[in-house]
């Protein structure tokens, strides 16, 4: 695929987070950069700690930027704002979370926690316009009307999620961080949350920036991967490129360790272990470098024309 | 082998498919859940309750309808000082007969126990009903936007640490000295700085509640800070806040008496069990008519609104509501 000619939505360039001041900091994100691209599902994979999190909580603009910048639509969005564009972004950005259990106000109806985005730009007429959007979208996520009137506590957590998505697509936003809306469900209810978020891209044409570690679910979702590894990303390539052709030794470890559902495979399966003693960065430095066919691959030189030996043959 | 194939075709006769209907699953039956109608179901469940509610209307009844009745006038014997300090028997023989006014006897300077104690519970509720909902008010309203905005903090960290080192019972004093000793001037001085302590409890609360992940999520959908306030942080603190209520109202009763006892409390003319209290200590133990009547009164509606409080606290909390 040509991926030169998409549009881009949303460009992170060279992001640092950093928490904390002094001998204290802690630098949660090194150097990041990335483009998504108008349509397409890009998902963010690595391990706990590695700051998938954090990335997608800078682009909502939760966690300030020490350094770098994000622009959404050609136009940089991080740093301060004016209000008008404050405003704009918040809209056209927004989150689906975690823990369904947690991002729902307890002491909230579903009427008030889906209505609340719509209540702060005014992005209905009168209550009759009101009642109907939330209306259409409850029935949209696959739940009732009568819910309305309910608490959280009272659904299940697959329930809970789709509120939580029912929230964010109300707001009619054009671009969906949605930091591992899967991870705390239970497994029966996983793919109905999935089709959930793939029918509304197909719908209305949203971007996803998809937060996981489950490679397998990535595999499903997305149309390119960043796989990211203590704040570094590691490889950025196509789903299908990715699994063919895993470069990086980080990749590979993750890919080895997807559960394979036969359990003599499973069985005999080599795990690989992936450690930062596989490289030598002494004499030289290493980067994030093209390789061809938009497959990117952190390395040294050396490394990088290894890699592009195994990748395209020779 | 053709009989085994039989029936298992026979069993699976026994079964048929059933289609699934996806919007029925997500029915609930459950009732629909109400905050404070469980809140009051919960309150009302427990005895205690319902005879301390009882006790309390009681008492506000009795001490805000009756004084009209029973005025109280600490003066009328003082010129007459036959009438000083009578047990309850002589003063209804002085006077001529049995009545109410007499019925608790005589305090220092002829003046009707009784009466003294009805008219002294009202000013105590009145005190301490002004005194909680002026502090509160101001205290909660302080410590939500104390606690969520980081600006503020730093600037009312400063102007806490500096108040909070004066002594209260210093600053009371000294300000009731100044002001005078009436009931508003009294009301001033107890709310002046009574409320930072409530502020900053409070901002400690809203701090815990404010980066919580729906928080977050109402920031991602650009919700204004007084509604984050007032719809993700206050409706959690609602156990807090009635908890806080219990110990603060009982509390200013105590306040009130403890400074009438020292001395620096309301003015003579205006009737109080702490200046009641105050008056009799002296002669406890030789007219114990004069004393306990009023510590009796003092304690009961303490202990009464600290049950009630602590009752209805519990109540509040919505996992008791199951």
């Amino acid at each position: 695929m040509e991926t030169t000619k998409k549009e881009v939505l949303l460009s992170i360039q060279n992001l640092d987070v950093v928490f904390g001041r002094g001998k204290k900091s802690f630098k949660a994100v090194s150097d990041v950069s990335f483009d998504i691209y108008k349509g397409e599902t890009l998902s963010l994979v690595g391990e706990s700690g590695s700051g998938k999190t954090t990335i997608g909580r800078a682009i909502m603009r939760i966690n300030p930027c020490s350094a770098g910048a994000i622009y959404y639509n050609g136009e940089k969005i991080s740093g301060k704002l004016s209000r008008k564009a404050d405003r704009e972004v918040i809209r056209k950005i927004q989150m689906i979370f975690q823990d369904p259990a947690a991002s729902l106000n307890e002491r909230a109806t579903i009427e008030y926690i889906i209505s609340e985005g719509l209540y702060n730009f005014h992005l209905y007429k009168d209550e009759r316009d009101r009642i109907a959007k939330i209306e259409k979208v409850i029935r949209d996520v696959g739940l009732l009307p009568e819910h309305l009137t309910r608490y959280p506590h009272e659904f299940s957590g697959g329930q809970r999620q789709r509120v939580g998505i029912a929230r964010s697509i109300v707001m009619e936003p054009e671009f969906i961080v949605a930091d591992e809306p899967i991870s705390a469900l239970d497994v029966s209810i996983r793919a109905q949350v999935l089709n959930l978020l793939k029918k509304f891209q197909n719908e209305r044409g949203l971007t996803y920036l998809f937060i996981a570690h489950d490679l397998s679910i990535v595999r499903f979702i997305s149309d390119r991967i960043v796989v990211i590894y203590k704040g570094r990303i590691m490889e950025i390539a196509e789903t299908e490129e990715l699994f063919s052709y895993p470069l990086h030794p980080y990749t590979k470890s993750l890919i080895s360790a997807i559960p394979i559902p036969d359990p003599i495979i499973e069985k005999s399966k080599r795990l690989f272990v992936y450690s930062t003693d596989l490289h030598d960065y002494s004499t030289e430095q290493p980067a994030l470098v093209d390789i061809g066919n938009g497959h990117m691959v952190y390395g040294s030189p050396s490394e990088i024309e290894k890699y592009k030996a195994i990748r395209f043959g020779g | 082998m053709s009989n085994l194939q039989e029936t298992v075709q026979n069993r699976e006769e026994l079964f048929q498919f059933i289609d699934t209907d996806s919007i029925t699953s997500e029915k609930i039956i459950a009732p629909r859940y109400s905050y404070w109608r469980s809140v009051f179901r919960v309150f009302f469940r427990k005895k205690t309750s319902i005879v301390m509610l009882a006790l309390l209307v009681f008492i506000l009844l009795v001490s805000f309808i009756m004084p009209s009745f029973w005025p109280y006038d600490p003066f009328e014997n003082v010129t007459n000082a036959a009438t000083y300090s009578l047990t309850p028997a002589k003063a209804m023989d002085y006077f001529g007969g049995f009545s109410f006014k007499w019925l608790l006897g005589t305090g220092a300077m002829g003046n009707s126990i009784l009466y003294g104690i009805v008219s002294g519970a009202r000013t105590s509720l009145l005190l301490a009903v002004i005194c909680a909902a002026i502090n509160m008010t101001i205290g909660i309203i302080i410590g939500a936007i104390w606690g969520y905005s980081k600006k503020f903090d730093s600037v009312m960290l400063v102007v806490y640490n500096i108040i909070a080192n004066v002594p209260y019972i210093l600053l009371i004093t000294v300000l009731v000295y100044v002001i005078g000793s009436g009931f508003w001037s009294f009301v001033f001085a107890l709310t002046v700085t009574g409320w930072l302590s409530i502020a900053y409890f409070f901002r400690t609360q809203v701090m815990i509640i404010r980066d919580r992940e729906y928080s977050l999520a109402s920031r991602c959908l650009g919700t204004p800070v007084n509604r984050v306030i007032s719809k993700n942080i206050l409706p959690f603190l609602t156990s807090v806040i009635v908890t806080l209520l219990a110990s603060e109202l009982p509390s200013y009763i105590s306040m009130e008496v403890f400074l009438s006892y020292i001395g620096v409390g309301l003015s003579a003319n205006v009737p109080s069990l702490g200046r009641m209290i105050q008056n009799a200590q002296s002669a406890f133990l030789t007219y114990p008519w004069q004393f306990w009547p009023p510590v009796a009164v003092a304690s009961a509606i303490t202990i009464i609104l600290y049950v009630l409080g602590q009752n209805l606290a519990d109540a509040s909390d919505p996992r008791t509501h199951m």
